[in-house]
């Protein structure tokens, strides 16, 4: 009878370094995960510039935004109708300059909601441009 | 009788250069990125339709708790445009994108002021926002 003898050993791989190893891979993953792309919308605004004040009254369409409502040329209109008034009314608007429109937004307006009517103003053609209302301290003499 | 010394060879374990190399370049990799804005606390807001921002010099923040920051580093809202002139320098049409990450609740008073300091600093604005995927 034969007998077979075998010799086996088990081979394992240094536990010691299993550490090393795990806090490689997190390392290498979180840095992995932090330099994502960023993903975004372009915005072209004209550079701010003083304008004289009789070159003021010009025939840009304005729209103003509260935290409620929106309206195009002083007329409240309905967010969902935005889109469609705002093409309609650059349709026929092909200069550049004939295509600003003034956005004059209440104080309160938060900034989810001005992205989004920007947007749209935005995706109907238009060139959006801010009017700021500037807050000045007068000290009076006395 | 003279004993013969036993001459033990002290040699630096080549095994580990490879881990070595490789957590210094995590570490610097790490500490370059420590200038950026990763560590803020900001929601951005929610639109469809984006596109990739690209790379770009000058990011401006708004935080959750109102306050300003440039490359990650809090400034106030008067220096902004001369700062961010002058990170823009003379750079062509094309590289002069700044990105705006603004917390979404941030309101008109706060963020229109920051939007024209960049358009008279000249930089090319992108918003960076979540993809509303609804």
């Amino acid at each position: 009878m034969k007998q077979r003898r075998r010799n086996k050993l088990l081979i394992e791989s240094p536990a010691s370094a299993t550490g090393d190893i795990a806090f490689n891979l997190i390392v290498f993953f979180l840095v992995c995960a932090s330099v994502q792309p960023d993903s975004g919308r372009k915005q072209t605004i004209p550079k701010a510039e003083t304008v004289p004040e009789e070159k003021k009254e010009t025939e840009n369409i304005s729209v103003d935004l509260t935290r409620t409502t929106v309206a195009i040329n002083s007329e409240k209109v309905d967010v969902r109708r935005f889109p469609l008034l705002m093409r309609a009314r650059l349709r026929d608007k092909k200069a550049p300059e004939d295509r600003v429109v003034v956005v004059k937004s209440a104080p309160e307006v938060p900034y989810d909601r001005w992205i989004d009517i920007t947007a749209m103003i935005e995706d109907a053609g238009g060139i959006i441009t801010l009017q700021l209302e500037e807050e000045r301290e007068v000290t009076l003499p006395e | 009788m003279k004993i013969k010394r036993k001459v033990s060879q002290a040699t630096v374990p080549s095994m580990a250069m490879g881990d070595i190399a490789f957590n210094l370049l995590i570490f610097f990799v790490i500490l370059a990125r420590a200038e950026d804005d990763s560590h803020l606390q900001w929601t951005a807001a929610d639109a469809p339709n984006l596109e990739n921002a690209g790379h770009s010099l000058v990011s401006v923040l708004v935080d959750k708790k109102n306050r300003l920051y440039l490359n990650g580093q809090e400034i106030g809202i008067a220096q902004l445009a001369g700062r961010v002139e002058s990170l823009l320098g003379n750079r062509p049409v094309g590289e002069r994108t700044v990105v705006l990450k603004i917390h979404t609740e941030t309101q008109a008073q706060r963020f229109e002021p920051i939007i024209e300091a960049i358009s008279e600093a000249g930089g090319d604005l992108v918003h960076i926002l979540e993809d509303d995927k609804k």
